[in-house]
């Protein structure tokens, strides 16, 4: 981990204004951010940790936690609210058991909502990893994804 | 300069050469465009293309707007007018290379519209299609039209001319012209943007920053995603100047990272406009410095917000600083700071380029110039969409939006996001700008519109908006965190059944608090959605918490299955639909009959409120209810277990009832079941009023009846036909013998038509004619037949009329289109496939008479003119179009009214005629006296009746007991939790909801003669089967059924 945060550093000088670009590096190296990178990331800043847990903690985007291969982000913005986005989470969960802000043993899902992608015309929308699926129903749902295995 | 104006001159030779030189083919690949499938598009069309041995040139460009027709292709062949095609896929892709490129003739079928000079027939212009012609697009006129990514393309198209005029002024002249233009901040809150302006030029430091605001957390907005993806360097234009007019070198674009599109696209402007002077230490060889630098947002919604923005890009957490000292003086690293939203500055590079006066001849007095919305959720058209302000919301959602979906009609729009509010139908004419908005208690924020239909909740809404500001919420101040907290909690509370009634009022007091106390926008606007909730739609936060009601059918703790809360008489349709799909039928005939006393009747002609509301209708066919409630009823039949037996008679106080329709019928059972002493006086010769003499016999057929009947009385009810209250008995009789009365005669006094001549024999009230038909009255119509209206009764008599002997053409004449009529779909299908002609857009203007005999009526032909308040087109008589109808019977199905010829004058009525009652007991104002159904409402559904039946019996209940006659209102509970099926992949690929059938139109010939087909027993199970059980997602079933499986509570 270390060689790869120390890539990430040579790009910066250690200032304040640059700790949420290094953490959004940091995050797309490893998907998530790791144990000890906080403290690497104080030292190279020369902040307190507290400082950049901070940081960390305040914004959405980043997670301590590994995701999913499949990463499933759930719009929940108004309009996709108001065409059916909440049956669409539940089908959702349902279809491949895994809920809202859990990631699948096998660490092929992670499913968590999000406020909105906007694709508002299109609602309502999920994205996975990169790519919008949007116009969906319970039946679309089914076709996108396989069902859960049954796990007795 | 001189290195700019060569460039320009090649781009603007390459831009004509372009369309000259090739067939040129534009596919829009921004975001909305690929989830849409625009790439596969790109590739199917460029493989075709290239196995025609075809020369094409291909451009990927930005979005136009019309995020409803993605994905979207440009086909333009040299000299010709270029063909704008919608909802493209790889199948269409591959006809239009074929159909347009290589035989030059465009699709018609595909066609949205034509752009440019000339034409092609059958393909409109694209700019006079409803969502377009509206609008004027200015900010927005490049987007779809060039790729982004070429700044070649965007100097051919006037680009970076703002930017070479502002050089050439001095900076105060950029500010003063800005001001003239009557530019006010895009992103919210619609501060002038030039005075903001001035207090930074005027603020002394050589340090000064710029900065776009391209955070857009809004949900439902994307008009800054959209023109980022689209026409960034726009965006940059205005920058550069915004940045000479305040006197700053540098600029920040704050994006937030969930446009990861817009990002890569700014970026690779931004590099391309350096490497042509455009930025950089000279810009243009002017001696200003500007250079430009984008930084990501990390999501955060408060990070919109000005000082919460500075403070991320300087890299702490987002939160707010208190202002003053405000940005422009004292903002970025301490530095006099402006903050621009991306639409804004995209303005500014139209106002230099063309003018001030040019930018504020559109738009209202205080409201200058055009604004990008984007309108979304129940509308036909979603996009996004640039209108000029003082645009009418009516205009909005119906010229543009195209109207409704389904055309259900409007309930509310919300503007201005999380930070704005609802506007309710009934102000659908107010103009979109700045300051009518914030006299209703909204906002226009960034510019989304979100259309609701009647299945929005406004509790469920606003409390959708409370949970994303408290997510939202920095945390940094008590009234917002700790109110934006509380507030969610109570509208939580009130959507899960918990509210209680002081919970309106204590959130209209927290919610201003929280307003007056918070230190920032997000706050002090956070309580804007609940707030405008509550004050237009104070009734239905009522219904959650003083009735137990959801009107939308939303609130899942309320309701349990939205199909049992839709039922007026509250019976369990989840429940007995789960048991037919166990096979276990006469138990779901049980479920029924606890609740319906008249099974046979509604299995056949109720209008299914469940349907309507029915989840699974919402992705795709609602469950067959009523079909699924016929099919166990008729099992209960075959086998013997319906109707049951004759209970023994309890003799408790008595009770009168006068006229046996449904709402007499039900009344009657529901008392009888209570003990008391029944008696229903029926002044036909029949028993079951509108049921047995008004709905053709065809739909009801009498031994169906006849079987609930005989069920009602065997529960003790006493019916005595031929006697008419008011003549056999007088009611002040009525009022001695018996404790207590309930009226429920019905509407059935025909509306006249208004019309010279209507008193011509011949001309036959549609009511009278059924009737006559049902009681075997002798009938002369002769053969040619015309019904005037649009409803049931109409459908009724004009079938019956059909089947009539010696007729031999039925028209119905009605004045406005299919759409509007209010007849019941399956019924407007069974008539016309009968032979029945309808006739839309006629309405009768004088009767043809001769010596008093009808001969004719005269009708006039009408079209439809604007929307009323109901939201549908009123009908507007075309002059000069009267033409004839001879006829030898006209039978007008207008509408009924209630006449109650044997009530005291002492009784008060309403205007209508129809009998006033307390709208939650069914009680007179004569003591004792009760009334429900058509009497009272005028005329309406055989469910609807029942229900005022059911209710007014347990007030009538109460009343003989001594009790307080007053409403309780309970949840509605399923008695039995079924866990739910699991279906086959086969079934989930295939399940689909059955066509009703009914008997070929050949063997519908007599009245008496059934024409549904009920459905099979393999049928009914697989759509039972299809129910998704929306009664299993209550903690009330998920308790019940733990239980049930044996775990501890």
């Amino acid at each position: 981990m270390n060689e790869q945060l120390e890539r990430i550093y040579s790009n910066y000088q250690g200032k304040q204004e640059e700790l949420i670009p290094i953490l959004q590096r940091v995050q797309e190296t490893f998907g998530y951010l790791p144990e000890g990178a906080i403290a690497s990331i104080a030292r190279f800043a020369r902040v307190p940790e507290a400082n950049v847990y901070a940081v960390a903690t305040f914004y959405a985007q980043f997670r301590f936690s590994p995701i999913g291969r499949n990463h499933i982000m759930v719009c929940r913005g108004t309009s996709c609210q108001v065409r059916g986005a909440p049956r669409i989470l539940e089908s959702l969960e349902k279809r491949i058991g895994v809920r809202e802000g859990e990631t699948s043993k096998d660490l092929e899902y992670s499913v968590e909502t999000v406020a909105c992608i906007g694709a508002c015309g299109l609602s309502p929308c999920i994205m996975v990893n990169k790519k919008v699926e949007a116009k969906l129903s319970p039946r679309k749902i089914a076709e996108l994804f396989p069902a859960k295995q049954v796990a007795e | 300069m001189k290195q700019l104006e060569a460039a320009r001159k090649r781009a603007e030779a390459d831009w004509t050469k372009l369309r000259e030189s090739q067939p040129l083919v534009m596919v829009g690949t921004a975001t909305c465009g690929r989830s849409a499938g625009a790439v596969e598009v790109l590739n199917a069309l460029a493989v075709e293309a290239k196995r025609r041995k075809l020369v094409v040139k291909f451009i990927e460009v930005g979005c136009i707007g019309s995020c409803y027709s993605e994905p979207i292709v440009c086909v333009q062949r040299p000299g010709e007018p270029a063909v704008v095609y919608g909802n493209v896929d790889t199948k269409s892709a591959v006809q239009i290379v074929a159909a347009h490129l290589g035989n030059g003739e465009p699709l018609a079928a595909h066609a949205l519209g034509t752009l440019g000079e000339g034409s092609f027939d059958g393909i409109p212009n694209l700019w006079m299609q409803p969502f377009f012609r509206p609008q004027v697009r200015r900010v927005l006129r490049r987007c779809g039209f060039i790729d982004p990514r070429s700044l070649d393309h965007y100097l051919a198209t006037d680009g970076y001319k703002g930017l070479e005029k502002a050089l050439s002024m001095a900076p105060e002249a950029i500010i003063s012209e800005v001001e003239r233009a009557g530019l006010r901040g895009r992103g919210g809150a619609g501060f002038p943007t030039f005075r903001k302006w001035r207090f930074c030029r005027e603020a002394p430091s050589e340090q000064k920053y710029l900065i776009c605001n391209a955070d857009e957390g809004d949900p439902g907005a994307f008009m800054n995603r959209s023109v980022l993806e689209s026409d960034p360097h726009a965006v940059l234009e205005g920058m550069i100047i915004a940045g000479r007019a305040i006197g700053a070198s540098t600029g920040y674009v704050y994006c937030r990272a969930e446009y990861p599109l817009a990002l890569e696209r700014l970026r690779a402007s931004i590099a391309d406009a350096e490497s042509m002077g455009i930025l950089g230490n000279d810009v243009l060889g002017s001696g200003f410095s500007f250079h430009i630098e984008v930084k990501e947002g990390a999501g955060a919604f408060v990070c919109g917000e000005e000082t919460a923005l500075i403070a991320s890009i300087e890299g702490h957490r987002g939160m707010p600083r208190t202002r003053p000292p405000f940005p422009a003086i004292s903002g970025l690293w301490g530095k006099p700071t402006i903050i621009n939203n991306v639409e804004s500055l995209a303005s500014v590079s139209l106002i230099l380029q063309n003018g001030a006066a040019w930018y504020a001849e559109v738009g209202s007095e205080k409201s200058k110039g055009t604004k990008t919305f984007a309108l979304v959720g129940k509308v036909r058209h979603t996009g996004l969409v640039e209108a000029p302000m003082g645009i009418t919301l009516r205009e909005m959602i119906y010229d543009i939006g195209g109207g409704i979906l389904d055309d259900k009609p409007l309930k509310a729009v919300q503007t201005g996001g999380p930070s704005g509010g609802c506007i309710p139908a009934s102000l659908i004419d107010t103009p979109v700008d700045y300051d009518s908005l914030n006299a209703l208690g909204t906002i226009m924020g960034s510019g989304g519109l979100v259309v609701m239909d009647e299945d929005t909740c406004a509790v469920d809404f606003a409390r959708y908006f409370l949970d994303f500001a408290r997510q939202e919420s920095c945390g940094e101040c008590v009234p917002c965190r700790l109110g934006t907290t509380q507030l969610m909690q109570i509208l939580e509370d009130i959507t899960r059944g918990r509210g209680t009634p002081s919970d309106i009022d204590l959130l209209v007091e927290m919610g201003e608090a929280v307003k007056k106390g918070s230190l920032c926008g997000l706050g002090q606007t956070a309580p804007n959605p609940v707030l405008t909730a509550i004050r237009y739609f104070r009734e239905e936060f009522e219904d959650h918490v003083l009735r137990n009601r959801c009107p939308a059918a939303v609130c899942k703790e309320i309701i349990s299955a939205p199909c049992m809360h839709a039922c007026p008489i509250d019976t369990q349709a989840a429940t007995y639909i789960s048991l037919i799909a166990e096979g276990r039928l006469a138990e779901a005939f049980d479920v029924i009959l606890a609740d319906n006393p008249l099974p046979s009747v509604c299995a056949r002609v109720c209008h299914h409120p469940c349907e309507d509301k029915c989840t699974a209708g919402k992705w795709g066919k609602p469950i067959a209810i009523r079909a699924l409630k016929r099919f166990a009823t008729d099992a209960a039949k075959a086998a013997g277990i319906y109707p049951d037996k004759k209970r023994e008679p309890r003799r408790g106080e008595k009770v009168a009832i006068v006229g046996s329709g449904p709402a007499g019928l039900m009344a009657g059972y529901q008392l009888a079941r209570s003990g008391h002493d029944v008696t229903i006086f029926e002044s036909l010769p029949v028993v079951g009023g509108a049921l047995a003499v008004y709905i053709p016999a065809y739909r009801l057929p009498r031994e169906q009846l006849a079987d609930d009947i005989r069920h009602i009385q065997n529960a003790g009810v006493q019916i005595e036909t031929g006697v008419t209250i008011g003549v056999d008995i007088s009611f002040a009789q009525l009022r001695e013998r018996y404790r207590a009365i309930f009226i429920a005669t019905g509407a059935h006094a025909p509306s006249a038509m208004r019309i010279p001549n209507e008193d011509a024999e011949g001309v036959i009230p549609a009511m009278a004619f059924l009737k006559d038909t049902a009681l075997g009255n002798e009938i002369s119509i002769g053969k040619r037949i015309a019904v005037v209206g649009g409803g049931n009764a109409a459908i009724d008599a004009a079938r019956s009329a059909l089947r009539t002997r010696g007729v031999e053409q039925v028209t119905i004449l009605y004045r406005r289109t299919r759409k509007e009529m209010p007849a019941f779909e399956e019924e407007i299908e069974a008539a016309l496939e009968e032979g029945v002609r309808i006739e839309y857009l006629v309405a009768p203007v004088r009767v043809l008479a001769d010596s008093g005999r009808l001969e004719g009526v005269e009708c006039l032909r009408m079209e439809l003119g604007p929307l009323d308040a109901s939201g549908r087109r009123r009908p507007v008589p075309i002059e000069g179009s009267e033409f004839i109808v001879e006829l030898d019977t006209l039978m007008p199905a207008i509408g009924e009214r209630a006449d109650t010829p044997f009530l005291p004058d002492s009784i008060e009525k309403t205007r209508w005629d129809t009998i006033a009652t307390c709208s939650e007991t069914f009680a007179t104002n004569l003591e004792g006296v009760f009334a429900g159904g058509d009497v009272v409402t005028g005329p309406d559904t055989v469910i609807e009746a029942m229900a005022a039946g059911k209710i007014a019996a347990s007030m009538i209940d109460r009343y003989l007991r001594g009790d307080p006659v007053r409403r309780s209102y309970s949840f509605v509970r399923p008695s039995l939790y079924l866990p739910g099926v699991t279906l086959t992949d086969e079934e989930i690929e295939s399940a689909d909801r059955p066509k009703m059938e009914r008997i070929p139109v050949s063997r519908r010939i007599h009245h008496d003669v059934e024409d549904e087909i009920g459905l099979a027993r393999d049928q009914a199970v697989a759509e039972a089967r299809r129910c998704l059980r929306c009664d299993l997602e209550t903690e009330h079933a998920c308790e019940a059924l733990r239980r049930q499986a044996g775990d501890a509570p």
